[in-house]
């Protein structure tokens, strides 16, 4: 029993319950039991004593070593010998090991060198300040003589009949020189001259003054310097006379080579390279995750665990805020890795490999932060936790757009994966870098507001032909490949993705007017394609109505009216008495151009559409934003259309107009109807962005979609417990989309397409719901939105692209330019220019290159569509499809409102024919409005895409 | 006690005193490994090292705004190569760490180098072994003595390791060694010299009971690095050899390009550190269990996510999952190819005589056995001629010795001349003349006892009977019954009570099965801490080339058999 006594020790094992003696085996405790203790008197109390004495002993293993129980249960395997010492993973931890420093030997080591080398140093240099005090180049040379010798003692010529350094022999010839620092004496040869922007360099304490010397022109100097030496010493008669050198210092090499040497270090003090720079602001961002992350998991967890401690919003925003910073540090990292890597002599592999392990450790280190960031309690949880309605009600607004934010923040992250390799090295050579991340979204929105409601797929999309188009520019066709190839896959992903909430929809909704509208309008649309390229070539009538821009429907019925005329008339009959207005116009004979313009460029119906007063500005500015808050911002004209208007609009104006629409859902299948267009469209509007820059084709188009209805309507939508569940559902898909990431950052495909398999999945079920509950009218949009007519339209654009290419001449010059400027490479770019010329709409008109970098974007992206129909325009040309919506919306309005268009845009339209320019500002504002209305359909669009979908039909 | 930690805490040190900012850890060849052993990269890499670079590599490109952080071993060649470094900086700011003591002298020459005025830290932080797991170092020297004696450079290699090893851990031990092996007592009369000349440095915290170092020979077992192992750990290395930590699978048919070459620590791989000291049978239903756990866990196909529980599950999963889909790759490649490897060379059988010959006395089963599979074609040259070898040692003096007879049908087989002559050499190295002690035949009573009742309770396994001697040995010196005579102390103070820090260390490298015998006697001594290390960790290939390089075989048998004797006996 002694042992218990000694707290310390602390046994296990076999032991003995009464001696306490340890025995090694079960065996061994039974007969040592048996033998010793079998004639104790073991009675009840002294074993009662010896197990609190144990449970005692336990206890004071568990205070004490904490490191034995962990020893324990990690040692389940080895019931054999798990008892009694220590596992060696669980030795307690031991301060760190002996050292030894030799600092202090070292340093009075060096100092006793260094001081030597410092005063070496700062002798030569306040000589030289001497010798540079005045003013050499107007001082005769006698006296800089004077000066000179009086700075140090020149060493006796007599004493040094031989040049020290390279043992020639002085004579007449080979003269003695001075070192102007040492007094020392050389040869020509062996002389070597300080220019005095390097003199001043030393001297000056602060490097400022010498701001205007920098290195890069010392250098040649001094390289000056020595060749001069060396060219005057060959003729060295020559060189008697070359006694004047008033902007050198004669030195020796010693005396140089020291003074240089200093001359590095002052340099590499001064100079900070790019990498530090960025490396600072990186690890900032990650300290700013260290404090902000633990916090927020604090706030997750409490909040989880339904506390009230934090409030929602505030983790919320703390998410958002983290989230930004994780996007900062890959945007950083990602720059650091590029650094450089364009430089003509490229850099140091070990510089690269610097650039790489940082980036490497940021994308762990993202990576693993990130995907510890825990997700929020969805709201429900929240409610029933603290059975406050209100309360949550208005939280759960916030938590929705801070969920949607997020989603952003991780598309936006995932959007760089595709540039990471190519995108940034594209830009970087251009050296404008409107696609970076940290600045990725110039090219791609207008507006951020907007974008924030984007579908990320979408978002995807458009980045990556932003970045197409980039690397073709710069002719990396290679990372085109590469990119296309991921294009194709997002669009697939997409389609699929749409077709399935085309689905959803259609199965909600299956009224037949509808449907039947829908049908007509697609044809009428596909016919439209056709004419348009007619019209281009020779229809006066197209023109004429699109001259009109303030009345859109003249345009939706056009295509009816030209060469499917029975289309037209359909569509009429079905839904619009807008078209008998619009019929009239047809034929009205105005300038051809300007109806190919609307329909082709909605981007620059955007821009050019807006009020006088900006008008100007405007177009310079790529982004169609202003005009787009302007629109909504004042009341529009047309009464019906407004309210429709201003809820597609992405930005915070939808959201707060979330009554529910009716005629949202009208617009839906309106503008999935609207998708066959975009294709045949998708060619012609690119020019239109031509002036402004705007980096893709795809960008307008992201406005458009950023209202993506679904989820802005869902998330708002009257039906505020439900939402809850999508919640929770966005958060997965935001995390699912995180890993995505990650993988693709591994290079891990097989997972990313599990992970993709799971995100469609999800979105899936995402549609579903709010196919659900918020839709029911979406049935619309059944097999018939689908439609066979892909064939049909391949074949037309075929037509079209032979037929235009006949007539592009013709075309161009019935633009108001009647011969055209530029030899356009295709059929397409010939009407784009076409379209572009016309003085009105563009007046500088547009260069035919960039015409040629939309259409090759376009086509890049648009390549896959050629098999599968229509899909792929709805990304390219935004514009085509907002065009096609454009005309839609019209539409939509006349069963509400049968007569709202025909008086007001219908009559504008005629006037402006007359008008001209000024009439054309008009009709652009009045355009802008109308744009509006377009970008609600654009979402919707796409499920029509793929008309394959078809078998899809429930 | 914990070696890796030791390590480890000082390489976090350093970086720790460099401040924030990003740096290169200049390293030699051989702190290379130190590092590596004890760090990954990624770990490293989140503590801004992100360049790592060979001082004695010449392509090194000047960046200032890199911190240099040099670790390195106080070799004269590095020495030299610091010198031409600070001479001409290529980073901004230089913080010397040496691995072991250096000499004033170089201090001076490095401090007259430094004009640039670039070197902020010079200190010694022993970190100058290799740290395979907590209670195991190695130094990997490979043929550290020539004939029974030391070569002098590995001699004074061998000593800075363990003087650095003891500094790291802060213990001044007393020094025990085994009488039979001159190497060993070279070595204890060395590491002591040092321990006398730097006196400040093994100036620590005393102690109740002070700790102690057991230096032992090779020579003494030469038996267990023969044998073929069947724990996970040693296994591997036996099979596929362990090169700090990592394991080369290249020669294995149909390997994936990224599993050509796998790491294996126990630092940062769960299953490893759970599995690494378990036998093949266990890790056998532990892999499954692994796959099925990852099956489970992985994402199917055919199988949506059908919930939303479903999903959070998988989001929550999913870096797990990641992580583990690593492992399980790793892992079930390695087992694949140990178990391939077991059916091709028979291991099985193979294994089973050689443990007959290793821990029983039966001559003529063993040779009828040993006969049986030198027959087997499946059976390789090397497990034929270890087998022999073990043969020869443990019947080296059996009176119907019958080694002759193996070594003709060694030949019949067609086994090479350099393994024949391996058998002798083998015998040589490790044969009963030069042993201290007995390996085979029980001593006392007890261990006589202890082998009846095992021989009562039945043999659990029979790949796993045979302990190593150095359990006997640790056994024995825990109890504090190891016998003076044998392996006498090192001056005149002798330890009164039981040791408490053991640190053994085994010339001529020790093995993993005594790593797993060390640390199972951690685990179930209280109160004792042993660490095991050696010039090298064997398996049956390394140690063949130890006893090749030691070019015992080369002498002729006469001179040599006097010289071990004389050398061993005196």
């Amino acid at each position: 029993m002694a042992s218990l006594d000694d707290p310390g020790e602390v046994r296990e094992g076999f032991l003995c319950p009464l001696c306490l003696k340890d025995l090694q085996s079960f065996y061994q405790l039974q007969t040592h039991y048996e033998e010793e203790h079998s004639g104790e008197d073991h009675d009840v109390k002294g074993q009662i004593k010896s197990l609190v004495q144990k449970a005692k002993k336990a206890k004071n293993r568990l205070l004490k070593r904490e490191g034995d129980d962990r020893a324990e249960s990690g040692a389940q395997g080895y019931e054999s010998f798990s008892y009694g010492g220590v596992d060696p993973y669980m030795w307690e931890p031991q301060e760190l090991g002996a050292v030894r420093s030799h600092l202090s030997d070292f340093k009075k080591h060096r100092a006793a060198r260094i001081d030597h080398y410092v005063v070496e140093v700062n002798k030569l240099i306040i000589r030289l300040e001497k010798l540079t005090a005045f003013d050499r180049t107007n001082a005769e040379s006698a006296k800089i003589r004077a000066i000179e010798k009086s700075v140090v003692p020149w060493v006796n010529d007599q004493d040094v009949p031989f040049c020290p350094d390279c043992g020639n022999k002085f004579s007449i010839r080979n003269r003695r020189h001075h070192c102007r620092l040492c007094g020392s004496i050389m040869c020509k040869k062996c002389m070597e001259l300080i220019s005095l922007p390097l003199a001043n360099k030393l001297t000056s304490a602060s490097k400022d003054s010498l701001s205007s010397h920098t290195s890069p022109s010392q250098s040649p100097n001094s390289v000056h310097g020595s060749r001069r030496g060396s060219i005057s010493s060959v003729s060295s008669v020559s060189s008697v006379l070359d006694e004047k050198d008033d902007d050198r210092i004669r030195c020796c090499t010693h005396c140089k080579g020291t003074l240089l040497k200093r001359e590095q270090q002052i340099d590499e003090k001064e100079h900070i390279p790019d990498i530090v720079k960025l490396y600072e602001k990186l690890q900032l961002c990650m300290e700013k995750v260290d404090q902000k992350a633990p916090e927020y998991i604090r706030m997750a967890a409490s909040l989880n665990a339904g506390e009230t401690t934090y409030r929602l919003e505030h983790a919320n925003d703390l998410r958002v805020e983290v989230q930004k910073v994780y996007e900062l540090i890959d945007a950083l990292s990602k720059k650091i890795l590029t650094l450089g890597l364009n430089q003509d002599p490229p850099p140091h592999p070990n510089t690269l490999r610097l650039q790489r392990m940082i980036r490497y450790s940021a994308t762990l280190f993202v990576q693993e932060k990130l995907l510890g960031l825990m997700s929020l309690p969805t709201q429900e949880q929240f409610e029933e936790l603290k059975k406050r309605k209100e309360e949550m009600e208005r939280k759960k607004m916030l938590e929705k757009q801070a969920s949607l934010e997020s989603q952003r923040r991780l598309e936006e992250r995932r959007s760089d994966l595709p540039s990471r390799a190519n995108g940034e090295v594209v830009y970087l050579r251009r050296g404008s870098a409107p696609l970076r991340k940290a600045e990725g979204w110039l090219p791609l929105s207008g507006g951020q507001g907007q974008s924030e409601d984007l579908d990320p797929l979408l978002q995807q999309i458009h980045n990556i032909t932003s970045f197409i188009k980039q690397a073709k520019a710069a002719g990396r066709t290679d990372e085109v490949r590469t990119l296309q190839e991921n294009l194709r896959q997002l669009q697939d992903e997409y389609d699929q993705q749409q077709t399935e909430k085309a689905i959803e929809l259609s199965r909600k909704q299956a009224e037949e007017e509808d449907l039947q509208r829908e049908q007509l309008q697609m044809l009428c649309e596909r016919e439209w394609e056709r004419e348009r390229e007619q019209f281009q070539a020779a229809s006066l009538h197209t023109r004429t109505r699109s001259l009109d821009f303030r009345e859109i429907r003249p345009f939706q019925l056009e295509p009816s009216t030209e060469p499917c005329t029975h289309l037209a008339h359909a569509l009429d009959l079905g839904s619009s008495p807008v078209q008998s207005s619009a019929t009239p116009k047809t034929p009205s004979p105005s300038s051809a151009l300007e109806p190919v313009r609307v329909w082709s460029g909605p981007p620059a119906l955007g821009q050019e559409f807006l009020p006088p007063s900006t008008m100007s500005q405007q177009r310079e500015v790529p982004s169609l934003n202003p005009f787009e808050e302007e629109d909504s911002a004042s009341p529009t004209a047309e009464g019906s259309t407004s309210p429709r208007a201003a809820e597609p609009s992405c930005g915070p104006p939808s959201r707060i107009l979330k009554e529910y629409n009716p005629f949202e859902e009208e617009e839906e299948e309106v503008a999935v109807a609207g998708n066959p267009f975009t294709n045949s469209n998708s060619p012609a509007p690119n020019p239109f962005s031509e002036e402004d820059e705007r980096p893709v084709p795809g960008n307008p188009f992201e406005e458009a979609t950023c209202t993506n209805p679904f989820e802005v309507d869902s998330d708002s939508g009257p039906e505020g417990e439900e939402p809850i569940e999508e919640e929770l559902l966005l958060q997965q898909i935001d995390n699912i989309k995180a890993y995505i990431f990650d993988a693709k950052q591994c290079g891990r495909l097989d997972e990313v397409e599990v992970l993709t398999e799971n995100l469609r999945e999800l979105k899936r079920t995402l549609a579903k719901q709010k196919g659900g509950s918020d839709w029911p009218l979406g049935r619309e949009l059944t097999s018939q939105d689908k439609w066979p007519p892909q064939n049909l339209e391949r074949d037309d654009y075929i037509e079209n692209e032979t037929f235009q290419e006949e007539g592009a001449l013709k075309r161009i010059g019935t633009c108001s330019h009647p011969q055209p400027r530029l030899k356009a490479p295709t059929a397409q770019d010939y009407k784009f220019q076409a379209t572009l010329r016309h003085p009105r709409w563009l007046p500088g008109g547009i260069s035919c290159e960039s015409a040629r970098e939309v259409e090759t974007a376009r086509r890049s992206c648009g390549g896959r569509s050629a098999g599968g129909g229509v899909c792929c325009s709805g990304h390219s040309s935004p514009l085509a499809s907002r065009l096609d919506q454009r005309s839609h919306a019209h539409e939509r309005p006349l069963p509400d409102s049968p007569h709202p268009a025909v008086p007001g845009p219908g009559g504008r339209g005629v006037q402006g024919h007359g008008e001209g320019h000024d009439g054309e500002l008009q009709h652009a504002r009045e355009a802008g409005r109308r744009r509006q209305e377009i970008c609600v359909f654009q979402h919707t669009s796409n499920p029509i895409q793929k008309p394959l979908g078809a078998d899809h039909d429930v | 006690m914990n070696v890796v930690l030791a390590v480890k805490q000082y390489i976090s040190k350093m970086i720790e005193d460099s401040g924030p900012g990003m740096k290169v850890l200049l390293m030699d060849k051989e702190t290379t490994g130190i590092v590596s052993m004890v760090y990954t990269q990624s770990e490293i890499l989140q503590k801004e090292v992100y360049l790592f670079e060979r001082i004695d590599s010449a392509n090194r490109e000047v960046m200032k705004h890199l911190k240099a952080i040099c670790f390195l071993r106080p070799t004269k060649e590095n020495v030299d190569y610091l010198i031409q470094e600070l001479r001409r900086p290529k980073y901004s700011i230089y913080f010397i760490y040496f691995s072991n003591v250096i000499s004033k002298s170089d201090v001076k020459s490095l401090a007259e180098a430094d004009e640039q005025e670039v070197v902020a830290e010079v200190q010694e932080f022993y970190g100058d072994y290799i740290a395979v797991n907590p209670h195991l170092f190695s130094l990997n020297i490979l043929g550290c003595c020539q004939g029974r004696n030391w070569d002098p450079a590995q001699l004074s290699r061998t000593t800075q390791g363990l003087t650095a090893l003891l500094l790291s851990l802060k213990k001044c031990p007393m020094i025990r060694y085994q009488l039979s092996s001159e190497a060993a007592k070279r070595l204890a009369e060395c590491v002591k010299q040092v321990i006398t000349k730097e006196y400040e440095l093994f100036e620590f915290r005393r102690t109740e009971v002070p700790p102690l170092l057991l230096i032992l020979d090779r020579c003494d077992d030469a038996i267990t690095p023969l044998l073929n192992q069947w724990t996970y750990q040693a296994m591997v290395h036996e099979l596929l050899g362990i090169n700090n930590n990592r394991i080369d699978l290249s020669r294995v048919p149909g390997i994936s390009k990224d599993l050509r070459e796998v790491v294996l620590s126990a630092e940062n791989d769960e299953f490893y550190a759970n599995n690494m000291y378990l036998n093949f049978a266990e890790i056998g239903s532990n892999i499954k269990n692994l796959m099925e756990d990852f099956q489970k866990k992985k994402p199917k196909e055919q199988q949506k996510l059908e919930s939303i529980a479903d999903m959070k599950a998988f989001v929550e999963n999913y870096p797990q999952f990641k992580k583990m889909s690593g492992t399980v790759s790793k892992h079930v490649t390695v087992v694949g190819e140990l178990s391939r490897l077991v059916g091709e060379r028979n291991l099985l059988e193979v294994s089973e005589v050689e443990q007959e010959l290793a821990c029983q006395n039966d001559h003529s089963s063993a040779l009828q056995n040993v006969k049986r599979l030198l027959q087997n074609p499946k059976v390789t040259e090397c497990d034929a001629a270890r087998l022999v070898m073990l043969y020869a040692l443990h019947y080296e003096r059996h009176s119907s010795n019958s080694l002759p007879g193996l070594m003709m049908d060694l030949r019949n087989k067609g086994v090479s001349e350099k393994y024949r002559k391996l058998v002798s050499a083998v015998v040589e190295y490790g044969g009963k003349r030069v042993r201290g002690s007995d390996l085979f035949s029980p001593k006392d009573a007890v261990a006589i006892t202890k082998q009846f009742l095992k021989g009562l309770k039945g043999i659990e396994n029979v790949y796993t009977q045979h302990q190593p001697f150095l359990h006997e040995t640790l056994d024995h010196l825990i109890k504090g019954k190891l016998k003076e005579n044998l392996y006498p102390y090192l001056g005149p103070s002798t330890l009164r009570d039981r040791p408490q820090d053991i640190i053994v260390f085994v010339i001529g490298g020790a093995t993993y099965e005594e790593a797993l015998t060390v640390y199972n006697l951690n685990r179930t001594t209280p109160g004792v801490r042993i660490v095991l290390g050696g010039t090298t960790v064997h398996n049956t290939k390394s140690f063949l080339e130890e006893v090749l390089s030691s070019g015992l075989h080369s002498r002729s048998k006469e001179s040599s058999q006097v010289t071990s004797r004389s050398a061993s006996r005196r």
